[in-house]
């Protein structure tokens, strides 16, 4: 009876680790190819303009910046018409790009160790990292979504996320002056800083 | 006669079952502690869905009040000024004249010093392993890493990423919030909170207690490499908050706020 009741007890559990990893497996694959690939570039990258240039066609093809742009700007988004949407998204990903390659320093590789990827919805896996840069240690969560393949759609550094950082400065933007002002404003920020 | 106990074993795999599901949703809350609330979904193979299309208000951010806004807004301005014509030359300066061994001693040597702060407040939150694993990387730098000028315990993989405890933390562990949102002349960005705590951290400093037995002179001699050290890792994060951002008081007010839930979570 002991026995059985181990094995009733058990058999959950097993199911359990199985079902998340197979979930995972996929978007974790993905990370890696889309880190690997950061890190070649960063290694081979003379100076940080040019690491901005080298990483645009990567992230590009493993970040899913449509996402990122609409989460950013919130509800507004609704009242924006595609040609509207298709601006703000490439403005602001020149943003994202320019803020995700001023973290690393051309020629100096992190270095990386990936944790247990979980799935707190169907559809999304968060993979925290730990990563080792300039002697520093720093919590970096990925999340990914499957969007008919998997693409990262958000990333968390020591607790703060990308888009959610956006979120208030857009909420803003449009709260002055609706549309028009969101795009302005990505516009100047986009025209201003280096 | 065999039904009975069947139906025991079935009712503790249950309880276990529904134990099981409770720590995971615990543990998936806690690990991702970042995650956006999501509310009100539909749910498949028992996990919520995610949102789909235009439903995007996941990511409004928990937020922070700051009724002072016009005068923080005039601070941080006044701030940029500051370390824009002081303080990084200062920083620049310190980086130029003094070779990189010699910053990373100096850093260190303060670093090692700073650990009653984080000793204190690991016990204050409970947390006695990391009060230990402190303990252990004070003994471990000050004996045999000369004085702390040396971070031995950064070779021992128990020891080289203990999160650092604040007071501020300790509140937040304690279940105070943060009351209003305050930008601190120099200082920047805090939360009134975590400005008494920076009160508690001021009292735990050693270097603090040293500047109470000596002269002005020494005071200064003491107070300002331990300033000056930690400059550079403060402007980097403040232009890495602030930088690439449509309004840079909202970007640095934002970041802030999740970064110390971050530390609280940890």
């Amino acid at each position: 009876m002991t026995l059985r009741l181990l094995l009733l007890s058990l058999t959950p559990l097993i199911l359990l680790s199985g079902t998340a990893s197979a979930s995972t497996e996929a978007a974790e694959k993905l990370l890696h190819s889309a880190v690997a690939e950061v890190m070649d570039a960063t290694s081979h990258a003379p100076n940080s303009a040019a690491l901005a240039v080298s990483v645009r066609p990567i992230l590009e093809k493993y970040v899913s910046f449509d996402s990122m742009t609409r989460r950013a700007v919130g509800p507004g988004w609704r009242q924006f018409t595609v040609d509207q949407q298709k601006q703000a998204t490439r403005l602001f990903t020149t943003l994202i790009i320019r803020t995700y390659s001023s973290k690393f320093t051309p020629g100096e590789i992190p270095t990386i160790k990936f944790r247990s990827a979980v799935s707190p919805v169907t559809g999304r896996v968060e993979v925290p990292t730990t990563v080792l840069y300039h002697g520093n240690y720093d919590d970096v969560t990925y999340r990914l979504e499957d969007e008919g393949g998997w693409r990262i759609t958000d990333m968390v550094v020591e607790g703060v996320s990308l888009i959610a950082n956006y979120r208030p400065q857009f909420d803003e933007q449009f709260k002055q002056g609706g549309v028009k002002a969101v795009i302005d404003s990505l516009s100047r920020s986009v025209s201003s800083q280096h | 006669m065999k039904t009975r106990p069947f139906i025991l074993e079935s009712l503790l795999a249950a309880l276990l079952i529904a134990l099981l599901s409770g720590c995971a949703a615990t543990s998936q809350r806690q690990s991702s502690n970042a995650s956006p609330a999501v509310t009100g979904q539909a749910k498949r193979d028992g996990k919520p869905v995610k949102p789909q299309g235009d439903e995007v208000d996941e990511y409004a951010t928990a937020s922070v009040a700051d009724p002072l806004e016009p005068l923080n807004r005039a601070i941080f301005w006044l701030n940029d000024q500051i370390y824009t014509f002081v303080v990084r030359p200062i920083s620049k300066t310190y980086d130029t004249v003094f070779p990189g061994p010699v910053r990373t001693g100096v850093y260190n040597v303060f670093d090692n010093v700073d650990f009653p702060i984080r000793f204190v407040n690991d016990a204050l939150q409970g947390n006695f392993k990391r009060a230990g694993q402190e303990g252990e990387k004070f003994l471990v730098n000050t004996v045999g890493g000369a004085g702390g000028i040396v971070r031995l315990s950064d070779r021992f993989p128990e020891l080289c990423n203990v999160p650092a405890a604040d007071t501020g933390q300790t509140f937040a562990k304690w279940g105070i919030g943060h009351g209003i949102y305050l930008v601190l002349p120099i200082l920047g960005p805090k939360s009134l909170r975590d400005t008494v705590g920076l009160a508690g951290d001021y009292a735990l400093d050693p270097v603090t207690w040293l500047t109470l037995y000596v002269n002005h002179a020494w005071t200064l001699a003491i107070s300002c490499p331990d300033g000056v050290r930690t400059l550079h890792g403060k402007l980097s994060t403040y232009d890495a908050a602030t930088r690439n951002t449509l309004d840079r008081y909202l970007a640095a007010r934002t970041a802030y706020i999740q970064n110390r839930k971050h530390a609280a979570l940890k």
